[in-house]
């Protein structure tokens, strides 16, 4: 049985791939990730997670078509599956849940102490 | 401005292409471009390499790496593995052949090893070995330096005072064969005199006792567990008494202590005793011209491996000598006699294996047949390797069709490399595998063989020694096919183009002539030392050694020898009796000995032999002049000489002139033949023979031939009467003489063996290229033989080949033979002379030999029914 639980790093991957649609190629997705999350991570790390989503079945991929840029290379793209976006709702719904049972109260005495 | 083209690093991209997979390749390679150009663009060109390669390097991923072109690798090693063992079974003879030559060289050359490794080791348990050293002195004489262990035991004190580099000074001595009694219950036994630092310099182990006290008291006495087991029988002997019994005298003693002397020391013995009692109630004759102590240094923790210190202690020691003796008036110096005594040091645990003096330096001695042996073993690992190497190439010949089938499949050169090296290493970790079978179930008779008490030490030296070298052996026969073969081109080898002479025979032939060059290079010489062996045993020494025994005189017989050797004479059986000193393979050595016309240049030093009377007759020494030793006379102030002291002294008409011995004036009643009292090793030495009751301390007795147990048996009964108590234990003579040759026995025992299995070795493998070589052309025997060429023809055209190869490696082996072994005959002041028909037989018998492996072999392919080997094709 496959693990289908989505971890922290892929699922941010995962929530760029769907960000990115027709975009989201390893080397954009490891920009994008710059840029949003403020850090920088190697392709090969991007690509090992996207391989690993994909092992999931979260990720599908295909070749683009060859451009003038990238010395005629194509590109992987990758898209999210249904199973995909499940798996990124129930994480959501998930996280929500624990949000709501989370007193306010609790909140305000630890701001009072700051 | 000339803008650079940017272009990502050519080795980074050529090293990704690599390893990545190749359907992730395009996109890879792709990302990075864009990632590299985008960063050339925003930083700098430099700073987009770096991240190119820091982004080829993180791509070194499980999930991104190519898998093996093998999906298995396993596969193709068991694929190796079953074609290794249907081939051995296919050439079953062959495989036989190759395992049992190299298994049994190899156990051959583990044997040596251990030999040779307990040889290094004895005396080597020492913790202080590096810095013990024993004292030995060198006599100039008229006829050489002459190195005797024994030097004066006023040392013993002299270097303690004076030597400050010398940490702890041992004096010791054996005491020779001497009885021990508890309650009236002898036993005879061995062991030293020590002084009390002894265990200070040498490590034998105490198991109780304390050594700072137990040497001190001249009643002390510490024992083995085994002399203790004799004597109390189990019981806890600390405390407890014992009398000590030496010719005459009687001491009682208290066992002080229990120590244990290990196998590997050349200095063994079953007590140890107060050398102060030695010292001041038995030496008869003390000073500094009586050289009568062993003496061992220990050096100073600092001086461990000092060359330089060893000198100058050395000399301080000699200075020390001068000064001191030069108060001490001798007699029978003369002037110009300081130099003519000098002591050196050597390292103790050396003594063992450098046991050889010439001109008063170390010449040699066991190491020289322990290096022998590392040679013979080296020849030995080279025959059996080269067996191996032959075979194993001889074989891969007719197997290059095997390689142009896998080939054309599409094996790669690299995976049949593995497969002809992966054959051999298996083979020869498998005769490495019965070689130690084999040393382990024969160590027991090669120790008997030996009388050594040999065991498998399994540490990881040894281990990683065998290891490695059957490695090698196994790479370097395996690398001509696994290189050579699997290079060839397809079309060639499936031709079948590389017929039966291809490349590799003529290294094959060099190999077999070396391999014989070695084996008739050991049979020479292993002839040669027997032959000087049995010159040796049967020489004759200028003595009748035969039914002569002697035994211990000791306790009464010190007193009323008279009568007894009286009453051994009447004895039916006994032929004649007497009292002796003499005992093959010892002496005494004296200077001290005057005559007229004496100087510092022609002065000697004598054996010397206190004898009774008739003793000369009894051992069959000729007189020459004058008469031997009578009871008619009193011999008291008499003397005789031997020939070489009579020469030595250059006396003319000796009978009737007066010598001055250090006992004082005797008279020259004879001259006697000269014998040699120890080995065949040593020269004959000038010789005084003298009557002295008191210091002749065996009894010695002719046997008639016939019935040498039974007077054995009536004489003890006579012993017993005279002598109660003691134990009778006669020793023949000729037995003491025999033993004198125990190294050389051994050595040629082994040797021998050694000799005989290279021979079979290389036979071995001459056995097996022959049968390879008729199986190859068998198609060709066939056709000859239709053709109508007889049986001898087909053997003469199979043999010639090698009995060249024989020929030429006895042309080579023989001279080297020759000199190798007139080398070793310098050894022995007396030898034969190198008879030429040795090598002339070792040639022509290896060449035999090999022609009668080659000869059948050949002619039972030559027998062969031709429409067999032709009915197919």
């Amino acid at each position: 049985m496959k693990e289908t639980r989505l971890g922290e790093f892929e699922e941010v991957i995962l929530l760029l791939v769907g960000i990115l649609g027709e975009e989201a190629y390893a080397f954009r997705i490891a920009e994008e990730f710059k840029v949003q999350a403020g850090r920088s991570s190697s392709i090969g790390s991007v690509h090992s997670t996207l391989e690993r989503l994909g092992d999931k079945g979260f990720l599908t991929s295909e070749m683009g078509k060859p451009g003038a840029t990238r010395g005629g290379r194509r590109k992987r793209i990758y898209t999210i599956t249904a199973a995909g976006r499940q798996a990124l709702q129930t994480s959501r719904d998930f996280r929500m849940s624990l949000w709501n049972q989370l007193p306010d109260l609790a909140i305000d005495k630890l701001s009072l102490g700051l | 401005m000339k803008k650079k083209i940017a272009i990502p690093p050519h080795f980074a991209t050529r090293l990704l292409t690599w390893f990545i997979r190749d359907d992730l390749a395009e996109g890879v390679l792709g990302d990075l471009e864009e990632k590299f150009l985008q960063v050339a663009e925003e930083r700098s060109l430099f700073l987009a390499r770096i991240s190119y390669w820091y982004e080829v390097v993180n791509y070194m991923r499980p999930f991104a790496i190519r898998k093996s072109k093998h999906l298995n690798p396993t596969i193709m090693v068991r694929h190796n593995l079953l074609l290794t063992i249907r081939n051995f079974k296919k050439h079953r003879s062959q495989f036989i052949i190759n395992l049992a030559g190299l298994s049994s060289g190899i156990a051959c050359v583990l044997f040596i090893f251990l030999w040779v490794t307990h040889e290094f080791q004895v005396e080597g348990f020492h913790e202080k070995e590096d810095r013990l050293y024993q004292l030995l002195g060198n006599h100039s004489q008229a006829n050489g330096i002459a190195t005797h262990y024994g030097v004066p035991a006023d040392f013993l004190e002299a270097i303690q005072s004076e030597v400050p580099e010398v940490a702890h000074t041992i004096a010791w001595a054996p005491t020779g064969e001497v009885s021990v009694s508890v309650d009236g219950n002898y036993h005879k036994t061995e062991g030293l005199f020590a002084s009390k630092d002894f265990f200070d310099g040498f490590s034998y182990r105490l198991l109780k006792g304390d050594p700072a006290t137990m040497l001190s008291t001249k009643s002390g006495i510490v024992i083995t567990q085994s002399l203790s087991d004799r004597l109390f029988k189990g019981a806890d002997p600390i405390g407890k008494a014992m009398e000590w019994h030496f010719s005459g005298i009687s001491q009682s003693l208290v066992v002080t202590g229990i120590v244990e002397v290990p196998k590997n020391t050349d200095n063994k013995f079953d007590y140890l005793m107060s050398w102060d009692y030695y010292f001041d109630d038995l030496m008869q004759y003390r000073g500094w011209s009586e050289h009568n102590a062993l003496i061992t240094v220990v050096l100073d923790a600092e001086f461990s491996k000092n060359i330089e210190a060893v000198k100058m202690v050395t000399s301080k020691i000699n200075e020390v000598f001068k000064v001191r003796s030069s108060v001490f008036q001798d007699d029978f110096a003369k002037e110009g006699d300081e130099n003519k005594l000098e002591f050196m040091l050597q390292k103790y645990a050396d003594l063992y294996l450098y046991d050889n003096y010439e001109n008063g330096k170390v010449a040699g001695g066991r190491i020289q047949y322990v290096h022998l042996f590392i040679l013979i073993g080296i020849f030995i690992l080279f025959i059996a390797s080269i067996n191996f190497i032959n075979l194993s190439t001889a074989k891969a010949i007719g197997r290059t069709r095997e390689i142009g089938v896998k080939k054309s499949f599409g094996a790669s050169r690299g995976s049949l490399v593995g497969q002809y090296l992966m054959e051999s290493v298996l083979l020869s970790l498998l005769s490495l595998a019965v070689a130690i079978m084999m040393v382990w179930s024969l160590l027991p008779y090669f120790n008997t063989m030996i009388q050594k008490d040999l065991t498998i030490g399994l540490n990881m030296e040894t281990i990683l020694m065998a290891l490695s070298i059957i490695l090698l052996v196994g790479i370097v026969a395996g690398s001509y096919p696994a290189f050579y073969l699997s290079r060839l081109k397809v079309l060639t080898v499936l031709k079948g183009k590389l017929g039966g002479k291809a490349g590799g025979a003529w290294g094959r032939k060099t190999l077999v002539v070396f391999q014989f060059t070695l084996s008739i290079i050991l049979i020479a010489s292993v002839m040669v030392v027997f032959y000087q062996m049995d010159y040796v045993m049967h020489k004759n020494l200028g003595y009748d050694r035969d039914n002569l025994i002697y035994f211990k005189r000791e306790g009464k017989l010190m007193e009323n020898h008279q009568a007894f050797i009286e009453e051994v004479k009447k004895l039916p059986g006994i032929s004649g009796a007497t009292l002796t000193q003499f005992r093959a393979g010892f002496y005494n050595w004296t200077e001290g000995v005057d005559w007229p016309g004496k100087t510092a240049e022609n002065s000697v030093q004598f054996q010397q032999f206190f004898s009774g009377i008739g003793q000369i007759e009894m051992m069959g020494l000729e007189i020459l002049e004058g008469r031997g030793f009578s009871s008619d006379f009193n011999e008291e102030q008499s003397v005789i000489f031997n020939e070489t002291a009579i020469a030595a002294m250059g006396l003319k008409d000796p009978v009737g002139k007066t010598i001055r011995h250090y006992s004082g004036e005797k008279k020259i009643i004879g001259v006697v033949k000269d014998f040699n009292p120890l080995s065949l090793r040593d020269k004959i030495r000038p010789m005084v023979y003298l009557i002295n009751p008191d210091r002749a301390n065996y009894v010695l007795a002719k046997l008639n031939k016939g019935m040498e147990l039974a007077t054995i048996r009536k004489l003890e009964a006579l012993h017993d009467t005279f002598n109660p108590g003691y134990i009778f234990e006669p020793k023949f003579v000729d037995q003491d003489y025999q033993q004198l040759y125990e190294s050389e026995k051994q050595i040629s025992r082994l040797s021998s063996l050694f000799a005989a299995l290279a021979i079979f070795i290389s036979c071995l493998g001459l056995y097996g290229l022959i049968s390879f070589t008729t199986e190859r052309r068998i198609k060709e025997i066939g056709i000859r033989k239709v053709l109508g060429s007889s049986a001898f023809g087909i053997v003469y055209l199979l043999s010639v080949d090698f009995s060249k190869m024989v020929l030429v490696a006895a042309v080579i082996a023989l001279p080297i033979s020759y000199l190798a072994t007139s080398s070793w005959l310098e050894n022995f002041a007396y030898h034969v002379d190198l008879p030429w028909w040795i090598f002339l037989v070792a040639g022509l018998g290896a060449f035999l030999i090999a022609w009668l492996t080659v000869g059948s072999q050949a002619y039972k392919s030559a027998r062969i029914n031709p429409a067999k080997c032709l009915k197919e094709d």
